[in-house]
């Protein structure tokens, strides 16, 4: 699969004296899941209905592999979108519903089978949407934006609703279409459910862009917590080897700038004794909340 | 492309129960009325009008279809109102970004089941009225031709109106607002404008003014007329009353079409 990347320019959308969406600049690349975080109300459903053609922009461009989605030839081949709660009829089955917009895509009718094979719906496939759990709902709307196999993954709050079991499989999902080389950008105020996904981030606070890029760098060097009854000799010899060493508590450090590995191999040279050893996960919450504070007054 | 969105348009309208509530009213309004009217005979109508054997009972009877234009044009006014209530609009200019093209379709895939509810109701009409009139051994007073072209013509005007309520309904976007603009302007509204004076005499080139003119339908006008001091209010001929039901349904149509472009989809 070729790879589509999304570029947005000085993207800005007012509303009256409202701005929902102001000068953002980023791209999304292909072959990774990025995650599109801010609280509610941040600007993210502007922003992806701006990339979709259903806003217009007040200013500023955005495009999918080089085009605006609205002089894409075949938009869903090149674009699948997911808007939270889904858009249905709900008088509709799943199949039907299906079968609406493959001929509207003029997609073959084997799509429709293919998908509800795929979302694990072909069992409620005749049954009316309205009687659909929200996990289903959330699969069909996937199914939907999947059926012109597009390159580009545009997904809005996907994990609303879900039961762990069904967001396991989600990022499951994600994972193997980024993994096949498609744009994946998936939006969401929770940390916790993109921290488990994605491999880069965008951060949006009030409208504004307040973070962009991969997520390691983004939440800096990983900790590593030492625990040793020789805190202070330990300490004298990694700080020797230019790593960064603050005393956690009497008998453990925290030490940047090395991974575990070569943490446990300097002790071990030196004979000190080492207990513990733990890679801290980056503290993204930490980060999260401080891109996204509310600025002092 | 444009055929493959009219195909669509006319999956979505199978998707539902709704054609079927549609073809269960053409069949109550055509025949079951139109039977009921024919079996009860004019002449014993509250006041008594003239009876089937008259041309002018037939007329009577079938323009009577005329009041219940109001029904295509309600189901109309769901075609797009339907997609903006349940967001179901998102996914299909996603689908479609000339948003243009996705009213064209709709307006095309509803003209065919306006022309089948309409054939529906003239057919069953047709039966209802010659069932009655046997069932009453009562010779009808017009000839089978030209009752054939006034259920015909009856047919054609549901599918204008259809039209008209699919324009109203992209205008209008809110479900609730487009159906109550639709069934309260045709069921009650025009008739209401009738007691204003000055307005009526605007009767004849207004929707049910033309409709009138169409199906050869005269009792509003020849009520009104009694109203207008100045003397009779003349409907159009049934051509001129076609073509000016088209032309509102042309123009609404136009406006339905270019509408939806520029607005953003929130």
């Amino acid at each position: 699969m070729t790879g589509t990347t999304i570029e947005a320019t000085a993207l800005t959308k007012r509303y009256g004296h409202v701005t929902a969406v102001r000068d953002l600049t980023f791209s999304v690349r292909p072959g990774a899941v990025t995650g599109f975080l801010g609280p509610n109300g941040a600007g993210k459903t502007t922003t992806l209905r701006m990339i979709l053609g259903l806003v217009t922009p007040t200013a500023g461009t955005v495009t999918i592999g080089g085009r605006p989605y609205r002089a894409l030839d075949r938009p869903t081949s090149v674009v699948g979108a997911a808007f939270t709660p889904g858009a249905f009829h709900p008088g509709h089955t799943a199949r039907r519903h299906l079968g609406v917009y493959a001929a509207m895509g003029g997609y073959p009718a084997r799509r429709v089978g293919d998908l509800l094979d795929l979302l694990e719906l072909t069992g409620a496939a005749d049954r009316r949407i309205g009687t659909y759990s929200t996990g289903m709902r959330q699969r069909l709307a996937l199914a939907t934006a999947l059926l012109g196999d597009p390159s580009v993954l545009l997904l809005d709050e996907p994990g609303n609703g879900l039961d762990p079991a069904g967001a396991a499989w989600l990022r499951a999902l994600l994972r193997r279409l980024a993994d096949e080389g498609r744009t994946v950008l998936v939006s969401s105020h929770v940390l916790g459910e993109v921290r488990q996904i994605a491999d880069d981030v965008l951060v949006l606070h009030r409208g504004r862009l307040v973070a962009a890029g991969p997520w390691a760098e983004l939440a800096g060097p990983l900790a590593v917590v030492v625990g040793t009854p020789d805190a202070p000799a330990l300490a004298r010899l990694l700080t020797a080897h230019a790593l960064t060493v603050t005393p956690d508590g009497p008998h453990h450090l925290r030490v940047r700038g090395a991974d575990a590995a070569r943490i446990a191999d300097l002790a071990a040279a030196d004979g000190v004794r080492v207990h513990e050893l733990r890679t801290e996960p980056a503290d993204l919450e930490r980060l999260f909340l401080d891109l996204t504070a509310e600025e002092a007054a | 492309m444009t055929r493959a969105l009219v195909t669509a348009e006319l999956r979505r309208l199978a998707a539902t129960r709704l054609w079927w509530v549609g073809l269960l009213v053409a069949v109550g309004f055509g025949g079951g009325l139109t039977g009921a009217l024919a079996l009860t005979g004019p002449e014993h109508f509250t006041p008594p009008m003239p009876g089937l054997h008259t041309a002018t009972g037939v007329r009577l009877v079938l323009g009577m279809l005329g009041f219940t234009a109001f029904v295509p044009a309600a189901l109309g006014t769901l075609a797009m109102t339907t997609e903006y209530r349940y967001r179901t609009v998102d996914v299909t200019f996603l689908f479609v970004p000339a948003r243009g093209r996705v009213v064209v379709a709709k307006l095309v895939a509803y003209t065919v089941a306006g022309l089948a509810y309409g054939a529906t109701l003239a057919v069953t009409a047709g039966l209802g009225l010659y069932g009655g009139a046997a069932a009453r051994g009562v010779p009808l007073g017009l000839s089978a031709s030209v009752v054939a072209g006034l259920l015909a013509r009856i047919g054609v005007a549901m599918a204008v109106y259809t039209v008209l309520g699919v324009a109203v309904g992209a205008l209008l976007r809110n479900q609730i607002l487009a159906l109550a603009v639709v069934v309260g302007y045709l069921y009650a509204g025009e008739t209401l404008l009738m007691i204003i004076p000055g307005v009526n005499t605007l009767y004849p080139v207004l929707p049910g003014g033309a409709l009138s003119a169409l199906t050869g339908f005269h009792y509003v006008a020849d009520a009104v007329a009694q109203q207008v001091p100045t003397g009779g209010i003349r409907l159009l001929p049934p051509t001129t009353g076609a073509l000016l039901l088209l032309g509102y349904a042309a123009v609404a149509a136009t406006v339905a079409v270019l509408a939806p472009l520029r607005r953003d989809v929130r």
